[in-house]
């Protein structure tokens, strides 16, 4: 057992570490105080980055590798393990500036999307609504078909966030057999219906999609089960890896905060209520950040690690919740100003709590398969 | 980062599970009805010296699986390579632990040896250390007063130099096992200091003059903490552990290396209580227990990974009273919800006595105050967060 960063994990976290500083960190404050350039023109609804300083940033994030983190080198990615991967987006975790390496699932790197991707000239969403609910495949509706020389998609609708992304990657199950399939599909398709977009309570915007006379060429259908699992496992270590990030950044600030701040004669720090908020705070981070680590490792050595990821991103979201409530009561009416982070991390950080798995389903899950195990000892 | 166990730690923990596979697990059923003393290491205490032949019985049983370890070579696991042992690994003994706690069967390997008493020099080692070691003598821990639980460092009983001689007058409560032990370690302050200062550490045979165990005292989990008393009693120089003056470092260490085997055995209590829980819900199903039930599993592994990183940490010789207090106060904390719930998920019918859940509800709760109370956890992280700020949470 070694638990330390090897010298390469080192090397990747510090990269990150110092790109979030340097580049993103010092430009939080202006974007959260909503800074001129940092307005779209018109009136906007909500806050976004400005579209030049993210195309900037997304160039000096490429040169140094910290951008399309699961496709290959071959097209342009920069390819990197899930232990390098959670350190990264632990880093880039720690700021409320709306910039990270996008996700882009490994199983579009065998597109002809992929370079685009890559190159950050496209971009995808994961149409994942029907896994949100118990992370797994049981509740997908989104219907295909084989016909001769491709594939006719259906769906009634299903929620799709930032759907104004170029490209949707969406599962869907077989009509009339139990497999599912995972169908690259352009926004522009035909039969693909985006309909009824509006603001979510994160900075995000939700809209109702529907696939109705979808036909797709064969190639779009890039994997079965086993890689819509993958994609489900590598997102909750993302998530996970933010959730960290934000623990850490919530923590850091209550902690210099309480140190500061004077209440009746005696800093905030010297009180035991604020000292136990923050030692229970403390401790939640600590577990979640093994149990990320050990997930992700695992993932790398080949082992089976989906039941380890999930719960990670169950235990990890929930910490990140609570952190940030924990900072917003620290920071009084500061925390929740939207010139500070934590009422952004707190809006976040509930929404990641409902993807990939709501908590209850994941618990149930769980509490189900100890329940049939003895069942077959 | 690398999270297998090496090699030699693997093969240590393969041998557990196949003497806990070959010699524990069958006796399971016949311990399940065995009298309440048989939870944790309590039946080394009095229960030795009783007469009732059922309890007579159960005493040979564990004696008989002492022989078989120590044949397989599983005896002296922790103990230093200078005084014969195998002196594995703090991850080594967590995941020895892990095994053993995967039966009910209250079997613990080795002897028990509180580990300051490695600080023994010259004649000591033969008299004190080593019988431990080899468990023809056992001792107890003498710290705690009346008037100073958490706070060890109010205590006032009285060591005063005469001589060749030190003169300890005061009372101690609840040592465990003072009753039975061969010796004490009692720890005394020097005349006219405080706080942490001046503070000894002496052992002290049982029936020495001046030394009297007072009384036994009855608690809920079963265990018989005593208390004792100390009058005059002349305790030669050369019985002092460690060096006059340097007991508060020696109470720190027996502290720190505990509370990691504190947190894998709440883990393995907690999960034969689930084990048991998941048992009735097979048979009555409802949906909001099998939730609770899947929590629960949830959280064992957050405290499974975090007691082997603090291990790890101390296996590295590095301070880890932040990781110490972080699985004290998670494990105890957790074990306790666990058994909270598992009580209201089976019913009252597992409120009998001598059922594995009510033996889990009455011993999990001094768990929360023994060792450090959570209070006391809880301040410690906090005083480290603030000194050393987000740092103390950076990985390595």
């Amino acid at each position: 057992m070694d638990l330390t960063l090897s010298e390469e994990e080192r090397l990747i976290r510090d990269t990150a570490a110092q790109f979030v500083a340097r580049e993103l960190m010092s430009q939080e404050g202006s974007f959260l105080k909503q800074k001129e350039s940092f307005l779209p023109p018109g009136d906007p609804p909500r806050r976004d980055l400005d579209a030049a300083i993210r195309k900037s940033l997304i160039e000096k994030a490429k040169q140094i590798g910290l951008w399309a983190l699961d496709l290959p080198e071959e097209v342009g990615g920069s390819r990197a393990g899930q232990v390098a991967r959670v350190l990264i987006y632990l880093e880039f975790g720690r700021t409320a500036l709306p910039f990270e390496p996008p996700s882009i699932p490994a199983v579009v790197a065998g597109s002809p999307y992929a370079r685009r991707f890559a190159s950050g000239e496209l971009s995808l969403s994961l149409a994942f609504d029907e896994v949100h609910k118990s992370g797994g495949l049981g509740e997908i509706r989104a219907s295909y078909r084989r016909s001769s020389d491709g594939y006719d998609l259906h769906s009634d609708g299903m929620d799709l966030v930032d759907p104004g992304s170029d490209l949707y990657l969406l599962p869907a199950k077989e009509q009339g057999s139990d497999e599912v399939g995972l169908f690259l599909l352009e926004r522009s398709a035909p039969g693909v219906q985006v309909e009824d977009e509006t603001d979510l309570t994160t900075d995000q915007t939700v809209a109702r999609l529907a696939l109705r006379g979808c036909r797709l060429a064969r190639d779009r259908l890039l994997g079965f089960r086993d890689v819509i699992l993958e994609t489900i496992a590598s997102e909750q270590l993302r998530i996970t890896a933010r959730s960290l990030g934000m623990g850490m950044r919530c923590l850091d600030n209550s902690l210099e905060h309480a140190r500061n701040r004077v209440t009746f004669g005696r800093p905030l720090a010297s009180r035991q209520a604020i000292q136990w908020m923050l030692a229970d705070l403390s401790v939640s981070l600590r577990t979640c950040t093994w149990l990320a680590l050990e997930a992700a490792w695992k993932a790398d050595q080949g082992l089976p690690y989906f039941h380890d990821a999930a719960l990670a991103k169950k235990r990890a979201a929930r910490m990140a919740f609570e952190a940030a409530d924990t900072a917003i009561q620290i920071h009084g009416g500061y925390g929740v100003c939207k010139e500070f982070p934590f009422e952004g991390f707190y809006r976040e950080a509930r929404m990641m709590r409902l993807l990939y798995g709501r908590e209850a389903e994941m618990d149930r899950t769980i509490g189900e398969k100890a329940i049939g195990e003895r069942r077959k000892a | 980062m690398d999270f297998h166990l090496f090699s030699e730690e693997e093969s240590l923990r393969e041998n557990i599970a196949r003497f806990v596979q070959d010699e524990l697990v069958p006796l399971e059923p016949f311990f399940e009805n065995a009298p309440d003393i048989f939870e944790g290491s309590r039946w080394k205490s009095r229960a030795r010296l009783s007469r009732d032949p059922e309890v007579k019985r159960y005493i040979e049983i564990m004696e008989g699986l002492e022989k078989k370890a120590e044949a397989r070579g599983l005896w002296y696991l922790d103990v230093p390579k200078e005084y014969g042992g195998l002196q594995v690994s703090n991850v080594a003994m967590i995941a020895v632990t892990e095994e053993l706690e995967k039966t009910s069967i209250p079997f613990e390997l080795g002897n028990h040896v509180s580990n300051i008493l490695y600080a023994c020099k010259g004649e000591q080692i033969d008299r004190f250390l080593l019988p431990c070691i080899r468990g023809e003598k056992s001792s107890c821990f003498g710290l705690t007063e009346p008037g100073a639980g958490s706070d060890p460092s109010m205590l006032t009983t009285t060591a005063t130099p005469d001589g060749d001689f030190f003169v300890l007058n005061g009372a101690k409560v609840f040592p465990t096992f003072a009753d039975v032990a061969d010796f004490v370690q009692v720890f005394a302050r020097l005349p006219g200091t405080q706080g942490r200062e001046g503070v000894t550490c002496f052992l002290v045979d049982t029936g020495h003059p001046g030394y009297r165990v007072v009384r036994s005292i009855e608690t809920i989990a079963g265990t018989e903490p005593c208390e004792l008393f100390f009058d005059n009693c002349r305790i030669p120089k050369d019985q002092v552990l460690g060096e006059v003056g340097k007991g508060w470092e020696l109470n720190q260490a027996w502290l720190g290396a505990r509370r990691f085997q504190v947190g894998i055995r709440c883990h393995g209590t907690a999960q034969r209580v689930l084990r048991r829980v998941g048992d009735l819900l097979r048979r009555d199903p409802r949906e909001c227990d099998s939730a609770a039930l899947g929590y629960f599993w949830g959280e064992l592994e957050a405290l499974r990974s975090i007691t082997y990183y603090g291990c790890w940490k101390a296996d590295q010789g590095l301070d880890v009273r932040f990781e110490a207090a972080c699985v004290k106060l998670f494990g105890t904390e957790l074990l306790h919800r666990v058994v909270d719930f598992s009580l209201e998920a089976a019913g009252p019918s597992v409120f009998r006595k001598e059922h594995a859940i009510a033996r889990a509800f009455r011993y999990a709760r001094p768990r929360r105050i023994v060792e450090g109370a959570s209070e006391i956890q809880r301040h410690i992280i906090q005083r480290t967060l603030f000194r050393e700020g987000i740092m103390c949470m950076e990985l390595m």
